[in-house]
């Protein structure tokens, strides 16, 4: 049976190509127009949804309700549309819970590499986390403690290791820099930032071919940092 | 006294009973001690001055003296009074004087007058010892518009007396020549210009004739009056400012509609309508032209939308920025990334001084900074020649520069490219669309992050825009491990 992929946004015009797009890719959608009709859906056919779309700016409020509504009961992948490239309703959408967020006007190809990225995550937050990873010759064995680069192994001090985990938990999602410093040195260093700046440098001096143009560590300006999915090995 | 009668004549006694009246002028009141004087010498009178137990006094003398004694103790009595009467006025000016001086300095420190409302009306009640009422009008006119009450209650007549007061600026109440018969104190809260707040103060009888007492209060009211006209006329100041930047943000928007939307508009229709209506006569190459004709397009007149809007938020009056520790390497390296896509060639190229020290500035600014700039520059110069991405430090600054070989800008235009809705150049020189939107975007987000960007010609050819940023030095403490887990 088909991944359902639930799409709420107001725009008739914007729904009706999304929801073309979508489903030439061999998805299922149910569309809502309205924050009144998501919450009607979310209580009928809210089970059976794999991933959803979900529009900030509703006629009747905003989306966010519907995204604190669906993380209050289901772990089902949500991709924030929004209309304003704002990098603070972005940080605190992806603390409220947003695995993703696209600011319009975006690309087809960029909407189905984000799809494709939260459904791989799908259900991640109640199994065991990702273990394993691997990308560019980058091999990260997180239950191993053990990063090799092209077969080497690579030295990481104790953080640097926290920190390239964390990330690699949610590869090809962006993490707020909230969540690094939370998980990596915990809640009373929120505010500094500028230890991630530090030992991102020093983890893309390690891990990177060239660290002034990563393909491995990216960051989201202003933001947060987002490791590149797994790939193949090469 | 009587202990020493027979060892001492009269004349040493009488000067004892004058020594006790001084004494005790020093705490009665001046009625008291006169009184208690005049006591003092008809008791010695009937003790000691012969004959002995009646008032009657014998001697020419002895009168003469019971009456020095008296008229003395009295000159004293009278000088200590009036002493004390202006040791008090002198506290009370003192103590009027710092209720003046902790009004006014607790409306310099407050954001609004407002929130010193009742640093106002406590004082006022501390002189009057009743409820003081205070009156103050809406923010918009300040005779017309909506009044509230911020303290207090009034009756409906006392409510209309404020009122009054509030367009007159005259005091009513007691000793005022206005409203003789009420028994409180209207008082205004004079500016320069108008009255902007007014106060009901009820005064008994004692404290209404008191004259100094109700300039005191009117002086403390007036320095809430000059608070509130300064308050009013920054807000209108404000106002006026938010609507020209309004009337601004608008002439922007239609210039950048009337200037830079229309040709990108016009290409976008073109190719669509030609995909839509010729689709079977287009072969899948000519198709493809098309469809990605409509793609550029459109990404250039998005990036030309977020300029004019970005540009038009940077200038508001309000603008709030958020501020982080960020690192150039960072900054540079995700505006690579995004780069690359529309430079397949890999022309640019980043050099970037090692050990860089973190900014402190707003990421989201510099990336679409160095974006405008990249692209500016991969558009303008020829293909196959490198765009630089150069960053240093020098005298406690940062110098990010973008530099190309292509022509670089006419001496005139130097400064002009800067202005929205100019190219650097005469219409036939092929310049591209929106770019001096973009230059007026990167100098405003120079400008806020505390930096400047400016041009000068490349050494050998081209163009080089340089931004300058401040360097701050970073929080005390250094970074730590994590604690293990």
């Amino acid at each position: 049976m088909s991944l359902c992929v639930w799409l709420v946004e107001d725009d008739r015009d914007l729904r009706a190509t999304l929801r073309e797009v979508i489903e030439v890719e061999g998805y299922r959608v149910i569309t809502s127009a309205t924050l009144a009709d998501a919450q009607a859906v979310l209580t009928h056919a809210g089970a059976g949804i794999d991933l959803v779309l979900l529009d900030l700016g509703l006629p009747d409020g905003e989306g966010e309700a519907v995204l604190a509504l669906l993380r209050r009961e289901r772990n089902v992948p949500v991709i924030m549309i929004s209309a304003r490239d704002d990098d603070g309703q972005k940080i605190r959408l992806l603390d409220a819970g947003a695995d993703d967020y696209l600011v319009k006007p975006f690309s087809v190809g960029e909407l189905l590499a984000r799809m494709r990225v939260a459904l791989r995550h799908r259900g991640t937050r109640l199994q065991a986390a990702v273990t394993h990873y691997q990308r560019n010759g980058l091999e990260i064995d997180l239950a191993a403690h053990r990063v090799a680069l092209h077969g080497e192994t690579v030295h990481l001090t104790p953080t640097e290791f926290k920190l390239l985990a964390r990330l690699a938990r949610s590869a090809g999602q962006v993490v707020t820099h909230r969540q690094l410093l939370t998980d990596v040195w915990g809640n009373e260093f929120v505010e500094h930032t500028h230890y991630l700046r530090l030992y991102m440098g020093q983890l893309r001096a390690k891990l990177e071919a060239d660290s002034a143009e990563p393909c491995l560590l990216l960051t989201e300006p202003g933001v947060g940092y987002r490791l590149m999915e797994p790939g193949n090995a090469g | 006294m009587s202990l020493l009668d027979g060892y001492l004549d009269l004349a040493n006694l009488a000067i004892l009973l004058v020594l006790a009246s001084a004494l005790v002028s020093l705490s009665l009141s001046p009625l008291a001690s006169l009184c208690s004087s005049a006591m003092a010498i008809l008791a010695f009178n009937w003790a000691f001055v012969s004959p002995r137990g009646t008032l009657v006094v014998d001697l020419r003398e002895q009168v003469l003296l019971l009456i020095t004694m008296l008229a003395v103790s009295w000159i004293v009595a009278l000088l200590m009074g009036r002493q004390r009467a202006l040791a008090h006025e002198a506290r009370r000016h003192a103590q009027q004087a710092d209720q003046l001086r902790m009004l006014g300095e607790a409306l310099r420190d407050a954001r609004a007058p407002l929130e010193q409302v009742d640093l106002l009306g406590e004082t006022l009640e501390q002189l009057t010892g009743g409820p003081v009422t205070l009156l103050i009008p809406g923010q918009d006119t300040p005779a017309n518009g909506e009044n509230r009450l911020l303290r207090g209650r009034a009756s409906i007549d006392q409510y209309d007396g404020l009122r009054l007061i509030l367009t007159t600026s005259q005091a009513m109440g007691p000793g005022t020549g206005r409203h003789e018969e009420q028994n409180a104190w209207f008082l205004p809260m004079r500016g320069r210009t108008a009255s902007f707040g007014a106060a009901l103060l009820p005064v008994t009888d004692e404290i209404a004739r008191s004259l100094p007492l109700r300039e005191h209060a009117q002086a403390l009211c007036d320095q809430m009056g000059l608070a509130l006209e300064r308050a009013h006329t920054l807000y209108l100041a404000r106002t006026a400012h938010a609507e020209a930047q309004l009337q601004g943000l608008r002439n922007t928007l239609l210039a950048a509609i009337a200037h830079d939307h229309r040709t990108p508009l016009a290409t976008i229709l073109g190719a669509a309508s030609a995909l839509l209506e010729q689709n079977e006569r287009l072969s899948s190459d000519q198709r493809q032209r098309l469809a990605a004709t409509i793609v550029d397009e459109a990404q250039a007149l998005t990036r030309l939308t977020d300029n004019t809007l970005q540009l038009a938020r940077l200038d508001s009056p309000d603008l709030e920025l958020r501020m982080d520790w960020e690192s150039l390497e960072e900054i540079v390296g995700s505006v690579l990334q995004r780069v690359r896509r529309r430079d397949p060639e890999r022309r640019v190229q980043a050099r970037l001084a090692p050990g860089l020290p973190l900014l402190r500035c707003n990421a989201v600014l510099l990336v679409q900074l160095l974006d405008n700039l990249l692209d500016n520059a991969l558009k303008y110069s020829d293909a196959g020649t490198a765009v630089e991405v150069q960053a240093r430090q020098e005298n406690g600054r940062l110098l990010l520069a973008v530099l190309d070989r292509g022509p670089g800008i006419a001496p005139e235009w130097r400064e002009r490219v800067f202005t929205a809705f100019e190219r650097g150049g005469a219409p036939d020189t092929a310049m591209h669309r929106g770019v001096g939107v973009g230059l007026a975007l990167c100098r405003a987000i120079a400008r806020v992050n505390g930096g400047q960007l400016y041009y000068r010609p490349r050494e050998g050819g081209g163009a080089c825009f340089e931004c300058s940023l401040p360097l701050t030095p970073l929080p005390p403490h250094r970074p730590h491990e994590a604690p293990h887990s």
